[in-house]
């Protein structure tokens, strides 16, 4: 399956992916895509690597080998944003800044909790995909085995 | 200060458990001893606390949601802790000696018994939080932190499938019960807005919605006791490792359940048929424990069926409904916890110097373990209730509660005394008197010493009750509400409790003499009790369910064209009536075909030639790429029809599934996919499935058609969320409604990834060990 125009071309494509998911990710607010493309974009990318190197090397990778680090930090992050209003009184998922305040962008990414939200359902996305697959190969290695 | 006084023992628990942890990871020896050292600190650290007068602590950390941390060491409190930690100290002391023995079978790599030491840490803490909060929401997640520990406690030989079962059997019976407890406290919290207990005390009312409610509380209560008819988790217990059922099964986690009583005996009071109900279930409980008690060999369960039987009393004394009845249930709860730790660990320490566990087969092992003799007989001296142990104390309070309600609980009491007499005598004399069966091995001081310790303690209660008399009365002032308090002291006349406690000691004489011939009657009742019994309900029920999934799977999971032709069929009948039955005017129009419409057009065509002919290749992978084409096809349709974001996602998730799919057709070796490929289908089946998917196919068409036909409506929900984004910040109105207005939604579905990658995690680490 292996060759040498295929793994040229899922090395080349993997930065490229990347950088199309933190696109998605910081016009989320303002323009097509959120979190979860980007989550999925991203994901993509390493599985192309899959498909064109042995499981060792993709493993390598380090948002691979930390890839249920980063779907917990997701997960830790959307659960904040959403619960700690609640701590000062607020009704949960109150976002900030609020409806009649100003918002500080910088070019198109705005610095509002709800962005940070999809920041975190984008890091879980692209941790589950990603730990999903080393899971299936992980097994299907130890069949072999 | 005072706060951070009765905070302390609560804070060194649940310190206690990583500490033990982290220590163990350098040197796992260093484990029972910082586990024992801090069980230590924390027993001392209440006594001061509770010398302290004990305090309130609230802090409503999230008042939006009526979420308050509010735990207080009241005297209930105090008396409850000091148990859990007290034994728990003992308990940890004698694991050191017991642990070592227990498995010696396996490597010692040491981990194994870490965990056991976290584990009882942990439980400790569990316990000593639900005593203290004052929030029923609160002692409802601390009550299932406990029902979690003692399932890794009660199957800590996992490689034993007894163990496993009866750790599954206690967790399922006190599990599902404590839902009950969960819906009673919400149930409450609807109608008087509150978790807090004091509050809940003032608001209650009289009436069949808080009848319901405790009445709900209450059966949790009851499987945690494990008074009848949920008792029979408890024998089933008996395969966990002996500290643990010392611990957990005499002094701590049946225990709490009596304790969840105590602590909503306000709103019990209340309710006038509630009380009585409890009389009944603890006097059934009792007379069965005791009975069985009086048959089995088994030296641990003996052991539980007394258990049983000793807590029916305290239900039957709660339910009795006065003070002195309160006070003689703490009492009862403080003597028994002593006692009945104490000759669990005598059955422990006797199996691990003879390697035997049934009574029939000990004996005469007062010569060779005189110790531990002695104290076991102190000891059961006590459960018996004979004078100069504290047991004659809490028998005494007992008659005298029952008799203030009437001659025929005191009666009914008496009775019931007698059989704990019976079968202790029966326990111990079996065990230490009579001919030498066998040799005893030598045992570590660590495993006789705690018995020594408790036997010192229920003779010490014989002698000088009026601490733990105190004890007992400042809980159950807690209990009732009101100051109460009682003097134990041995009175030399023809009071009434005298003359019973005289009757009992002849009417356990009597039954010890006439066991042999009651032996018929008892196996009798054991045999109806396994035929019909409750624990026969369980596993029928359970079983009931295994058949039911096995025959939900063979018909629906067990083959992929099955499941979709289940799940496709029914829906394409509902949609077949809901056409027939809705009007058709105007419905099935069609449009005339513009220009500008021939890009669509062909987009579309595209889509059904992709579908038509994916069903012809018989490649895995002209499949997979004919199936992804149908995808881009309808990527580009919602492109057309102005929904960027529902074709980027679909775009996007065409391409993972495709790359997934390939990824796995790579793991197969290339043999197996080619004779996959030359299998062919049966020709009945085939037309099965072609029927299915002509049928469901043209459902959905028409729904479609029908849908499209109609122009849709000028005044939407889109138009208004296209206003209100600017409102938030937001250019993108789909991403404004998954991050924001429907918030919620999103964090449910991540929640769902999480739990799944969870449920993965542990999957594959389970196959990565086989």
């Amino acid at each position: 399956m292996s060759t040498i125009l295929s793994s040229a071309i899922a090395r080349l494509l993997l930065p490229v992916t990347f950088m199309a998911a933190t696109a998605f990710l910081i016009k989320g607010y303002a323009s097509v895509g959120d979190g979860f493309s980007a989550g999925v974009t991203a994901a993509s990318g390493i599985l192309l690597q899959y498909l064109a190197f042995k499981p060792e090397v993709v493993e390598k990778l380090a948002p691979v080998r930390y890839s249920i680090n980063i779907a917990l930090v997701g997960l830790l992050l959307a659960f904040g944003v959403v619960f700690w209003p609640a701590i000062f009184g607020l009704p949960i998922l109150t976002h900030f800044p609020r409806p009649d305040e100003p918002v500080t962008t910088l070019g198109t990414l705005e610095f509002h909790t709800a962005v940070l939200f999809d920041l975190g359902v984008f890091c879980l996305v692209f941790g589950f995909i990603v730990t999903t697959m080393r899971a299936l190969m992980r097994v299907e290695q130890e069949g072999q085995s | 200060m005072n706060t951070m006084v009765m905070l302390a023992p609560l804070l060194l628990a649940w310190l206690a458990v990583p500490l033990t942890a982290l220590a163990a990871r350098s040197r796992s020896r260093l484990a029972p001893k910082i586990a024992t050292s801090m069980a230590v600190l924390v027993f001392a650290a209440i006594l001061w606390a509770w010398s302290m007068g004990g305090g309130v602590f609230t802090i409503p950390w999230a008042p939006s949601w009526d979420l308050t941390l509010s735990l207080a060491l009241d005297g209930l409190a105090a008396l409850y802790a000091l148990l859990a930690s007290g034994i728990g100290v003992l308990i940890l002391l004698y694991s050191n000696g017991y642990l070592p023995h227990h498995l010696s079978n396996e490597q010692p790599d040491g981990e194994r018994s870490v965990h056991f030491y976290v584990l009882l840490l942990f439980f400790m803490a569990s316990m000593i939080g639900m005593v203290m909060a004052q929030d029923l929401l609160l002692l409802f997640v601390f009550w299932e932190l406990t029902t979690i520990a003692s399932y890794f406690l009660i199957g800590f030989d996992s490689h034993k499938q007894e163990s496993r079962r009866a750790a599954l059997m206690a967790l399922l019976v006190t599990g599902i019960t404590s839902l009950f407890l969960l819906i009673g406290a919400l149930v409450l919290h609807a109608e008087y807005e509150t978790f807090f207990l004091p509050e809940l005390f003032q608001q209650a009312q009289p009436g069949a919605l808080l009848t319901g409610s405790v009445a709900l509380i209450i059966i949790a209560a009851l499987a945690k006791s494990a008074q009848a008819p949920f008792h029979f988790w408890l024998p089933r217990a008996m395969a966990a490792p002996t500290p643990v059922s010392a611990y957990l099964h005499s002094a701590a986690m049946v225990a709490a359940g009596v304790f969840l009583l105590s602590r909503i005996y306000p709103l019990l009071q209340i309710s006038s048929v509630l009380p009585d109900i409890l009389i009944g279930i603890g006097f059934i409980s009792m007379a069965m424990g005791g009975l069985f008690a009086l048959k089995e060999v088994v030296l641990k369960r003996v052991l539980a069926y007394s258990t049983i039987a000793q807590y029916g009393y305290v239900v039957f004394m709660l339910g009795l409904d006065t003070s002195s009845a309160m006070i003689g249930a703490s009492f009862y709860v403080l003597a028994h916890a002593l006692m009945k730790s104490g000759l669990f660990l005598t059955a422990g320490a006797v199996t691990q110097a003879t390697e035997e566990e049934q009574l029939t087969r000990l004996g005469g092992l007062a010569r060779s373990m005189p110790w531990l003799a002695v104290s076991s007989g102190i000891i059961a001296a006590g459960l018996a209730g004979l004078p100069f142990t504290m047991g004659f104390f809490k028998d005494e309070i007992l008659f005298k509660a029952a008799l203030e309600r009437g001659t025929w609980f005191a009666i009914a009491a008496a009775l019931n005394a007698a059989l704990t007499l019976a079968y202790t005598w029966r326990f111990w004399s079996g065990i230490f008197l009579g001919r030498v069966r066998m040799e005893a091995h030598h045992v570590p001081w660590t495993v006789v010493t705690p018995v020594v310790i408790l036997a010192g303690l229920v003779f010490l209660g014989g002698i000088l009750p009026s601490p733990f008399g105190r004890l007992a009365s400042a809980a159950a002032s807690e209990a009732v509400g009101i100051a109460v308090s009682t003097e134990l002291a041995y009175h030399l006349d023809a009071r009434l409790e005298n003359i019973l406690a005289l009757s009992i000691y002849v009417t356990g004489a009597l039954l010890i003499m006439a066991r042999p011939a009651l032996g018929t009657l008892l196996n009798g009742l054991s045999r109806l009790g396994q035929r019909s019994g409750p624990e026969h309900a369980y596993s029928s029920a359970g079983r009931g369910l295994e058949r039911v999934s096995a025959f939900l799977y063979n018909f629906e999971l067990h083959d992929l064209a099955n499941r979709i032709a289940t799940i496709l069929t029914p829906t394409a009948v509902l949609i077949v009536i809901g056409l027939w039955v809705a009007p058709t005017s105007g419905a099935y129009r069609l449009s005339e075909f513009r220009l500008q419409d021939i890009p669509l057009g062909l987009v579309l065509l595209l889509t059904a030639l992709s579908a038509l002919v994916v069903t012809v290749p018989r490649n895995h992978l002209t499949q997979l790429l004919l199936l992804s084409s149908i995808n881009f096809g309808l990527a580009g349709v919602f492109a057309f029809f102005g929904a960027p974001n529902l074709a980027l996602v679909g775009v996007l998730i065409g391409v993972v599934s495709t790359l997934i799919s390939v990824a796995f057709l790579t793991l197969f070796p290339q043999d197996t996919l080619r004779r996959a490929e030359e299998v062919r289908v049966p020709p009945g089946r085939n037309r099965r499935d072609i029927l299915v998917s002509l049928f469901a196919g043209g459902g959905a068409f028409l729904v479609v058609w029908r849908v499209l036909s109609y122009p849709a409506f000028e005044e939407n929900v889109a138009g208004k969320y296209m206003e209100l984004a600017h409102s938030v910040h937001a250019k993108d109105v789909v991403t404004a409604i998954l991050a924001d207005w429907r918030g919620l939604d999103t964090m449910g579905e991540v929640t769902v990834l999480a739990v799944i990658l969870v449920g993965l995690g542990s999957f594959v680490r389970l196959g990565r060990k086989q």
